[in-house]
């Protein structure tokens, strides 16, 4: 801020001939200012509390992984990258239940988003991007804790031949459950309106109904019925994920092993699901904004 | 500014507005009608928010129907209701308003600061706007509409919710947006006298129809009266009154001054006043013009054509 002086000298209103950016700096803007809410950045210190202990809660067994693998000296990570993702499914979902309404609930319970509608991004784009900075926000708290592990893991003196690969595929899976986990809790943020019910039913989406799949894909495990377990798996990101991560080995495990042409329709599922979750983000804008 | 041809906006059943051709020019503008007359629903119109169930609209030169991002680039929007995000700072809140506009960083953060200063948000500024008064919302609200530079802003209400001093404030700022800034302002509300005060233009709707749209001044237009005060109390006035009535003029008290009618013919108003008083043996304090309201236009108007 300029130093103050002691007078204040009214020179009048000055207008504004200089540029104007256009729609993409506007989406870009609002996609950077989204992602920074997202960990509590830019916002009151006390909504740095939550993202930033959970994402802390999910970096620590990692660097306590590397610790382990660098003093006994294995020659591989005992929990390796989508499988340590597994063991975090927890915090990432409460991180997305809990910072989805920041982005969507907050501007329709103010109805801030008037003010946003009366500028000049469109209600899709304007849907499109918030989705956009939650599911990057995600993708920033699951790629943390796994990339420490992969550097972590070649400083150790892992081989990184063997590696990189997998990493590279945990990746690609984890841009996808992003995505989807973005899409869900999003959708659910911009219905429910009230911090609270939001991020209640995004855990029962998310974790509960995780859990549920889990319970059957176990059951069906045991009873020798792989189809149930394997359609059980469609419905939750997480299964689907952990699923995909074992049948292109991303370093997970999967309770189904998913044979033929399964993995093809778990990837197929997740992305009829994430695009079916943007259309009716934007279809609720859209509608928003007309009111 | 605005040009609007036939629209008409029907939400099921209901007609909000009804063939409504308008034009707006430069300076204030009043947009007056009831609760419910379609105001807010024709902003939102012009704003490309709504469409129009028939009719055509140009703001700015610019369609609605299709060019309603570049509108919204040229518009600046102060919603009637409250829109705030208790959480954030008024300064931090609208430099986001102004790059959600446009404006590159270091030009919003510059014209957030003035525009913050003209609406008259100082210190409070930099506390979040959870805890701000009525007023203070107002205030913000207004300059996140203004902080762009717009060529025209739409005030949904400023005054809704104000205290008589702080409307006043308010009121004042509308025209000076309008006169100063050189910012066309359309500016709604359901108080009639409110709009005479600021706005140089006003239109009236009702029940979603036009029912008069013309200069402020026609509308206050000088009906040939005049408001005569003279020294003491009550008393006096009352005795002033009743001789000016012997004369043959019809005059009434309205306050503490003495309204007199338009003379039946050509006689000299002033000097009749000037010798009555003389023969009273009272003071004249003021002589001034009676004027017309707004109010009393719309009453006469919605009776003929409601």
């Amino acid at each position: 801020m300029a130093e103050r002086t002691g007078v204040i000298h009214d020179i009048g209103y000055r207008g504004y001939d200089g540029p104007r950016e256009g729609m993409g700096s506007l989406a870009l803007t609002l996609y950077v200012t989204g992602l920074r809410h997202a960990f509590g950045l830019g916002r009151s210190g006390r909504s740095k509390v939550l993202p930033f202990l959970l994402l802390g809660l999910a970096v620590v067994p990692s660097v306590i992984v590397v610790g382990v693998v660098t003093m006994i000296g294995l020659d591989s990570l005992p929990l390796s990258y989508a499988a340590y993702l597994n063991q975090i499914q927890m915090l990432v979902t409460l991180f997305a239940a809990a910072q989805a309404p920041v982005l969507f609930s907050r501007d329709l319970r103010h109805r801030s988003i008037v003010l946003y509608l009366a500028r000049p991004l469109p209600p899709a784009l304007f849907a499109l991007t918030r989705w956009a900075s939650l599911a990057t926000a995600i993708l920033v708290f699951t790629l943390l804790p796994t990339f420490l592990l992969y550097v972590g893991g070649l400083l150790a003196g892992l081989d990184t031949g063997e590696e990189t690969p997998v990493f590279l595929r945990s990746v690609a899976l984890q841009l996808l459950l992003a995505a989807l986990l973005a899409g869900i809790a999003g959708l659910i943020s911009s219905v429910a309106l009230r911090r609270g019910f939001a991020v209640v039913a995004s855990i029962v989406a998310l974790i509960v109904v995780a859990g549920v799949v889990l319970i059957v894909q176990e059951i069906a495990a045991f009873e020798g019925i792989e189809k149930v377990g394997e359609i059980a798996g469609l419905f939750s990101p997480w299964a689907t994920h952990n699923g995909l991560a074992e049948a292109w080995d991303a370093g997970g495990t999967s309770t189904i092993e998913l044979s033929g042409a399964w993995p093809l329709a778990y990837l197929g599922t997740a992305l009829v699901v994430c695009a079916a979750c943007l259309a009716l983000l934007v279809r609720r804008f859209v509608k928003v904004g007309s009111r | 500014m605005i040009d609007t041809s036939g629209i008409t906006m029907r939400f099921g059943t209901v007609e909000a507005l009804t063939a409504l051709d308008i034009s707006v020019g430069d300076g204030v503008t009043g947009l007056v009608g009831a609760n419910g007359a379609g105001k807010s629903t024709l902003i939102k119109i012009l704003l490309g928010l709504l469409e129009p169930t028939s009719g055509t609209a140009q703001v700015l030169g610019h369609d609605i129907a299709t060019e309603s991002a570049e509108i919204r680039r040229l518009v600046g929007y102060m919603p009637e209701h409250d829109c705030l995000p208790p959480d954030v700072s008024a300064s931090d809140f609208v430099v986001h308003m102004a790059r959600m506009s446009g404006l590159p960083a270091t030009a919003a953060r510059e014209r957030a600061a003035d525009t913050l200063r003209h609406v008259g948000l100082d210190e409070e500024r930099y506390r979040q706007m959870g805890g701000y008064s009525t007023g203070m919302k107002q205030r913000a609200k207004l300059a996140q509409a203004l902080v762009h530079d717009p060529s025209l802003v739409f005030l949904d209400e400023p005054t809704n919710g104000l205290d008589p001093a702080a409307r006043i404030d308010m009121l004042q700022l509308v025209q000076r947006i309008g006169r100063d800034f050189g910012i066309a302002v359309l500016v709604t509300s359901h108080l009639l006298g409110e709009l005479e005060k600021v706005s140089d233009h006003v239109i009236v709707l009702d029940g979603g129809k036009l029912l008069r749209s013309s200069a402020t001044s026609d509308f206050t237009e000088h009906t040939g009266g005049l408001l005569v005060e003279v020294l003491g109390g009550d008393a006096e006035r009352d005795a002033f009154g009743e001789a000016l009535a012997r004369t043959g003029l019809s005059c009434r008290p309205r306050g503490q001054l003495v309204a007199v009618d338009p003379p039946p013919q050509h006689l000299s108003l002033h000097a009749l006043v000037r010798d009555t008083a003389a023969d009273l043996g009272l003071g004249l304090v003021r002589i001034q013009p009676d004027q017309a309201h707004l109010e009393d236009v719309f009453l006469t108007d919605g009776v003929l054509h409601g």
